[in-house]
C-alpha cells in the first residue's frame, strides 16, 4: 500500500520527527500505511473543528455474532447516520477479509472499511509466507496491535472478528481501546442492548442451522425496530467448517410485517383450541 | 509515549491564535448512475457564511475520458484533492499506457481520503463513471474515505432537500406501483435539473448554476443550468 | 442535542383546490430509542380546523389541552366556531405568553375559512412568530427533508386526491431519510364537506 505519494507533498508540514517518536515503539509493519498527523502548534482549534466533522462520518449500527455447535452466525443491519440524518440504508456492514474470515462494522465506517481491508492483505501475506491459513485468533491480534498502536488518536471500532480454522469456530470482538475479547455471544453498537435481550433469550448451544439463522436475524430486526439510529436491511451470515456463507439479506420491514402476520395467525389459532 | 495532538500550548502560558483550519464553503453534489451512461452534476455557488465569494466556482473535475469526481464541502480541501488525484492519474498512465479504470479510481480516492484519517480533507465526494462492463457507477464517500456504491447520490449543504426525492424518484420508494422501464438519460437528466431547481429555492448555499457532466461511452459532454442568483 | 428534537417527529400541511392537507409521523421516541409508534401529531380543532404540533411532547400535550380550552371558551362567548386565521393568532398569543421560558413546539395551523371556504395554512416557531404560505409549511425533525420534496412534488390548485397522494409521498419519503421520525404516518385530508382522514403504512424502522 503505497501512500508516500502524499507523505512527500505533506512533510514540509507535519512535524517529522515527533511522527517517528510517537511511533518509534511500534512495529514497521503498522507504520505502513504513513498516515499523516496534525502538526504540533495549538490544535485546540482544530480539536474543535474535527470533533464538528466528525459527526460527519457514517455512524450507528446493530451488529451481533454468536458461535453454536454447528457454527458462528453473524447478523448486522445496513444503516449509516450522520446526526440524525440516515445518510445510507443499504451499507455493508459484514467485510469479506477471505473464505474463512469476517469481520463487522460499528463505529467509524472508513475505520472499520480501512482496517478490516489492510488485514485481509496482512492475512493473505501470512498465508504466503507460512503455507498455511492465519488463525482467528492471530488475525484479530493484528487488528488489536494497530487498535493499540492507535490508542488515543480518535478512530472508532467495536468489530467482530469471526471464522473457522484448524482449532474450530472462533468469535473475537476488537475494540478501539485496543479490547480483544475471545467469546461466544457479542453484539455491538448503538442497538446492541436490543439485540443482546432477544439474543440471551433465544440462545442454546444445539440450535440448528435454520433456527441459529433465524435468532440471529430476529434479534437484528428488532434492534432496528426500536433503535433510531439502526435500520434498513437484515444480512445474515453462516460460518461453517468449509468458510462463511451469505444466507439472506432481508429487507427490515418485510420482516416485520411478517412477524405481525405471523403473530395475528398464532393468536388465532389459540383462540380457534 | 506522548501524544502530540494534545494542546500543550494551553499550559505553557504562551499566547497563540487557535488553529482553525476548515470552513464550510456550501454548494450541493448529485450523481445518478444509469445503465450505459451516468450524470454527475453541481452547483457552482462558493460561499462562506452569508457571503457569496465567487457564482462560477465549479465543483465538477474530469478524472479521465469516462470519469469525474464531484466535491461539496471546502473548496480548497477540494482542490487540493483534485490536483493530487490528477497528477497521480497522470503518473498511472504513464506508467500503465492506459487512463485508470473507475473502480481503481473508486478504491484511490477512499485510499488517499483515509491518509489523512488524522487531519482530513473536508470534502464530501461522489465518484461518477463508466465502470469496466460499460455500465454507469456511482461511488459516494465520506470525509475520511468510507465509500459504496450507490444507486443515486446526493453531498453538500442541499443533501437532506435532494436525496428523499431521489429516493422517490428514481429507487421508487414507497411506490405502490413501481414502473418496469429503466430509467433513461432524458429523465434523469430533468431531475438533476429539477432537484437543483428545489434545492436551489430553500437552502441559501445552493443557486447561481448548475454544472452538469453526461458521461457515456462516447466521451463527457458538459451542460449549464440557470439557477436564481438571489 | 436541541430539546425540540428529543421526542423526535414530522409535520407538514399542505393547500389544494378549496382544501388543505395535514400530514405526521407516527413515532414516540427519547432520544434514539423509539417507545411508541401510535402518537398522532395534528388534531382536529373544529369541523374545519387542524392543528398539527412536533417537538417536545410533553409541551404538545399540555398545549393542545390549552388550546382546546381557549376554543371552547371562545366557542362559548362567540356561540361560533373560531376562524383558522384567528385560531392561528390565538395560538400565537398563547406561544408569546411564554417568551422567556417557551414550550418547546412548533405548530401547524390549517383550515377552511369563510362561507366560501378559503383554504389557510400558517405555521410558527416556538415563541409564536406567524409564518402564512399559499403553498405549504413544514415542522419537525425532517423539515430539511420535506423542504425538498414540497418544493418538488407541490403544486397549485390541487383536488383532495392529488393533494393526499402529494402529501403522503413527501412525508413518507422525508421520514425515511431521518432517524427520528417514522414508524407510520397519518393524514388529515379537510375538504367543504367532510373531514378525511387516512393511516399511512410506513417503514419500522
Amino acid at each position: 500500500m503505497s501512500l508516500s505519494f502524499l507523505d512527500k507533498s505533506y512533510n514540509a508540514f507535519h512535524d517529522d520527527q515527533s511522527f517517528e517518536e510517537a511511533n518509534s515503539n511500534t512495529l514497521t509493519l503498522y507504520k505502513e500505511p504513513g498516515l499523516v498527523v496534525p502538526p504540533t502548534f495549538n490544535n485546540a482549534g482544530f480539536r474543535d473543528q474535527s470533533h464538528e466533522i466528525a459527526k460527519k462520518f457514517a455512524k450507528g449500527t446493530t451488529t451481533l455474532g454468536f458461535v453454536f455447535n454447528k457454527g458462528i452466525v453473524i447478523a448486522v443491519d445496513s444503516r449509516a447516520s450522520m446526526g440524525n440524518y440516515i445518510s445510507s440504508q443499504n451499507v455493508k456492514k459484514v467485510i469479506e477479509i477471505n473464505p474463512y474470515l469476517l469481520g463487522t462494522m460499528a463505529g467509524g465506517a472508513a475505520d472499520c472499511q480501512f482496517w478490516e481491508r489492510y488485514l485481509g492483505m496482512q492475512c493473505r501475506l501470512y498465508e504466503l509466507r507460512n503455507k498455511r491459513r492465519i488463525t482467528v485468533s492471530a488475525a484479530s491480534k493484528l487488528l488489536v496491535n494497530i487498535m493499540y498502536s492507535y490508542k488515543g488518536y480518535g478512530l472508532s471500532m467495536g468489530t467482530m472478528v469471526a471464522g473457522w480454522d484448524h482449532t474450530g469456530p472462533n468469535l473475537f470482538m476488537v475494540d478501539n481501546d485496543g479490547t480483544r475479547l475471545k467469546g461466544n455471544r457479542f453484539s455491538v453498537g448503538s442497538g446492541s442492548m436490543f439485540a443482546y435481550g432477544v439474543l440471551d433469550s433465544g440462545y442454546r448451544p444445539d440450535l440448528t442451522e435454520e433456527q441459529a439463522c433465524e435468532l440471529g436475524r430476529r434479534a437484528i430486526y428488532h434492534a432496528t425496530h426500536r433503535d433510531s439510529m439502526s435500520g434498513g436491511i437484515i444480512n445474515v451470515y453462516l460460518i461453517r467448517e468449509d468458510g462463511w456463507h451469505k444466507i439472506s439479506s432481508t429487507d427490515m420491514d418485510h420482516l416485520h410485517w411478517n412477524y405481525v402476520e405471523d403473530k395475528k395467525k398464532e393468536i388465532a389459532d389459540r383462540n380457534k383450541l | 509515549m506522548t501524544t502530540h495532538i494534545s494542546p500543550q500550548m494551553a499550559s505553557s502560558g504562551t499566547q497563540h491564535g487557535k488553529f482553525e483550519p476548515y470552513v464550510n464553503n456550501g454548494g450541493t453534489t448529485l450523481a445518478i448512475p444509469g445503465k450505459d451512461f451516468v450524470i454527475a452534476a453541481g452547483d457552482t455557488r462558493l460561499s462562506t457564511g452569508y457571503s457569496i465569494h465567487t457564482r462560477q466556482s465549479s465543483k465538477v473535475f474530469q478524472l479521465t475520458d469516462k470519469c469525474v469526481i464531484v466535491t461539496a464541502g471546502m473548496q480548497s480541501d477540494a482542490s487540493t484533492l483534485h490536483k493530487t488525484m490528477h497528477a497521480r492519474l497522470v503518473h498511472y498512465e504513464h506508467a500503465h499506457g492506459k487512463q485508470m479504470s473507475t473502480e481503481a479510481i473508486g478504491q484511490m480516492l477512499s485510499n488517499m481520503l483515509y491518509g489523512r484519517r488524522f487531519f482530513p480533507y473536508y470534502t464530501f465526494n461522489l465518484v461518477a463513471g463508466i465502470d469496466s462492463k460499460g455500465q454507469g457507477v456511482v461511488y459516494g464517500y465520506d470525509a475520511i474515505g468510507s465509500y459504496q456504491s450507490v444507486e443515486v447520490g446526493a453531498m453538500g449543504t442541499g443533501q437532506s432537500l435532494i436525496q428523499p426525492l431521489l429516493d422517490n424518484q428514481v429507487a421508487y420508494k414507497n411506490h405502490q406501483l413501481v414502473p418496469s422501464k429503466e430509467l433513461d438519460l432524458e429523465r434523469a437528466l430533468s431531475l438533476v435539473k429539477d432537484s437543483f431547481t428545489s434545492a436551489g429555492e430553500r437552502d441559501i448555499y445552493t443557486g447561481d448554476s448548475v454544472e452538469i457532466a453526461i458521461i457515456t461511452q462516447e466521451g463527457i459532454k458538459y451542460e449549464t443550468l440557470q439557477l436564481k442568483q438571489d | 442535542m436541541s430539546i425540540l428534537e428529543y421526542n423526535g417527529g414530522a409535520v407538514v400541511a399542505m393547500l389544494g383546490k378549496n382544501c388543505v392537507a395535514v400530514a405526521s409521523d407516527l413515532r414516540y421516541g427519547i432520544k434514539n430509542t423509539t417507545v411508541g409508534c401510535q402518537m398522532r401529531k395534528a388534531y382536529p380543532i373544529h369541523q374545519k380546523c387542524l392543528l398539527g404540533m412536533a417537538g417536545l411532547a410533553t409541551d404538545v400535550q399540555t398545549f393542545l389541552e390549552k388550546m382546546k380550552f381557549r376554543v371552547n371558551m371562545y366557542k362559548l362567548r362567540e356561540d361560533r366556531d373560531i376562524k383558522p386565521s384567528s385560531f392561528g393568532n390565538m395560538v400565537s398569543s398563547a406561544l408569546y405568553e411564554n417568551r422567556f421560558g417557551p414550550m418547546f413546539l412548533e405548530p401547524v395551523i390549517a383550515g377552511l375559512e369563510g362561507d366560501d371556504n378559503t383554504p389557510f395554512i400558517s405555521s410558527t416557531d416556538l415563541i409564536g412568530a406567524q409564518c402564512f404560505t399559499d403553498n405549504f409549511v413544514v415542522v419537525g425533525t425532517a423539515s430539511e427533508a420535506l423542504y425538498g420534496m414540497c418544493e418538488s412534488l407541490w403544486k397549485p390548485e390541487m383536488e383532495p386526491e392529488d393533494l393526499f397522494e402529494v402529501i403522503s409521498q413527501c412525508l413518507m419519503a422525508s421520514v425515511d431519510r431521518d432517524c427520528n421520525s417514522g414508524w407510520g404516518g397519518i393524514v388529515y385530508i379537510l375538504t367543504p364537506d367532510k373531514l378525511i382522514t387516512k393511516e399511512l403504512k410506513g417503514r419500522q424502522d
